[in-house]
């Protein structure tokens, strides 16, 4: 009987170390952009571009981190002097990420509850040439675009929920987050 | 063989007058508020009411039309005192129109640089059908829907598209000959 608990014990031993080795998620915090999120891994800061026909050459600021093989990237883009066209800026964001991927979810994505809602859309979508799924959700509120997006490799674990759970951990009421939530700086654009 | 074609023509006669009497589609301009679209019928302006936990409550301003059992509805909602929520006040909309209903459709709407969203809904307790678009510009939600009613029953109708798909926010693309639209009083 002793002999049987031993084995099982280091079975199970064997098994925890065979597993990926997963980070803790933790929660980010950016008061200056106005909002917070989860993730796992390291959360690091860079600085991008993006452009679309509508809302033209833009710098984003970039959070991105990568754990058990995943890729989690929130951007954001400041479009303060155009902030009553966020619907089409908006809409314009979420087409582009969709645009000639096979759509497998697209649906309403809300964040806050009553007068502080913020409406968005929320996305999953099979990357072309069998490349793997990304999960995406995309808000538009207080002069910026937000987008959130998950990405799991083709050899990645396509069912996996952590891309949900990423997505769906934003905050923009900034009271609700979680205590003790990291926080962000704010890279400088040019 | 003149028998034959007297029964033809008798035939014909007789299906161009038990065939619903559909109205002619026109053109429709608003200068002030920026679109414009077609729709069949008479045009009747009316006034309603919107709310939303975001929007709050709002009057809207709805051009109206009735052919053949489908009702066409062109409401624009002013939302200018708070255009900076405009992603969110159109989110709203959207969500709001097909909250609780079977939703059969809703994809992306793309007009005239203008993005927004293209909704087609089941009413409960078959209440009909009901096409949508929904579009934020200059301040305002304007938003098309044709509904085929139970009187109507051709829920496949290409109507509901013919209208919701009219729009087109730059007016030069209008016709020639568009009707002035009435502009909403405050």
């Amino acid at each position: 009987m002793c002999r049987w608990t031993i084995a099982a014990l280091a079975g199970s031993a064997l098994a925890m170390t065979a597993l990926p080795a997963h980070a803790a998620w933790k929660s980010y915090i950016n008061r200056e952009l106005g909002f917070s999120f989860m993730a796992p891994g390291e959360v690091k800061a860079s600085v991008g571009t993006f452009r679309g026909n509508i809302a033209g050459p833009r710098q984003t600021i970039v959070y991105r981190s990568v754990d058990n093989n995943i890729e989690y990237k929130v951007t954001v883009i400041s479009f303060i002097q155009a902030q009553a066209e966020g619907a089409t800026i908006l809409g314009e964001r979420e087409y582009m990420f969709q645009d000639g991927k096979k759509v497998l979810l697209d649906t309403f994505a809300r964040v806050e509850p009553g007068k502080d809602a913020v409406y968005g859309r929320k996305m999953v979508v099979d990357l072309p040439g069998n490349k793997g799924r990304s999960t995406g959700a995309f808000y538009f509120t207080k002069g910026r675009l937000f987008a959130f997006e998950a990405t799991v490799p083709a050899n990645g674990d396509l069912a996996s929920s952590d891309p949900s759970r990423f997505v769906d951990s934003v905050v923009f009421v900034l009271s609700r987050t979680e205590p003790g939530a990291v926080e962000l700086e704010t890279p400088a654009l040019e | 063989m003149r028998l034959t074609g007297l029964a033809i023509l008798a035939g014909a006669a007789l299906a161009a007058t038990s065939a619903p009497a559909t109205a002619a589609w026109r053109g429709y301009i608003s200068h002030s508020l920026g679109f414009a679209f077609a729709a069949p019928g008479e045009l009747k302006v009316e006034k309603g009411t919107y709310r939303g936990a975001v929007a709050g409550a709002r009057d809207t301003f709805v051009y109206r039309f009735v052919d053949d059992n489908i009702e066409y509805k062109a409401v624009v909602i002013d939302m200018s005192d708070k255009a900076n929520d405009a992603a969110t006040l159109l989110g709203e909309a959207e969500y709001n129109f097909q909250d609780g209903k079977k939703v059969l459709m809703d994809t992306f709407g793309r007009v005239d640089r203008q993005f927004g969203r293209k909704l087609t809904i089941d009413l409960p307790n078959n209440g009909g059908r009901t096409s949508a678009a929904f579009w934020f510009i200059n301040g305002r939600i304007v938003t098309l829907q044709a509904t085929v009613l139970p009187a109507n029953g051709d829920y496949d109708s290409p109507e509901m598209g013919r209208f919701v798909d009219s729009i087109t926010f730059f007016t030069v693309r209008a016709p020639d000959d568009a009707i002035e639209l009435p502009v909403p009083s405050k």
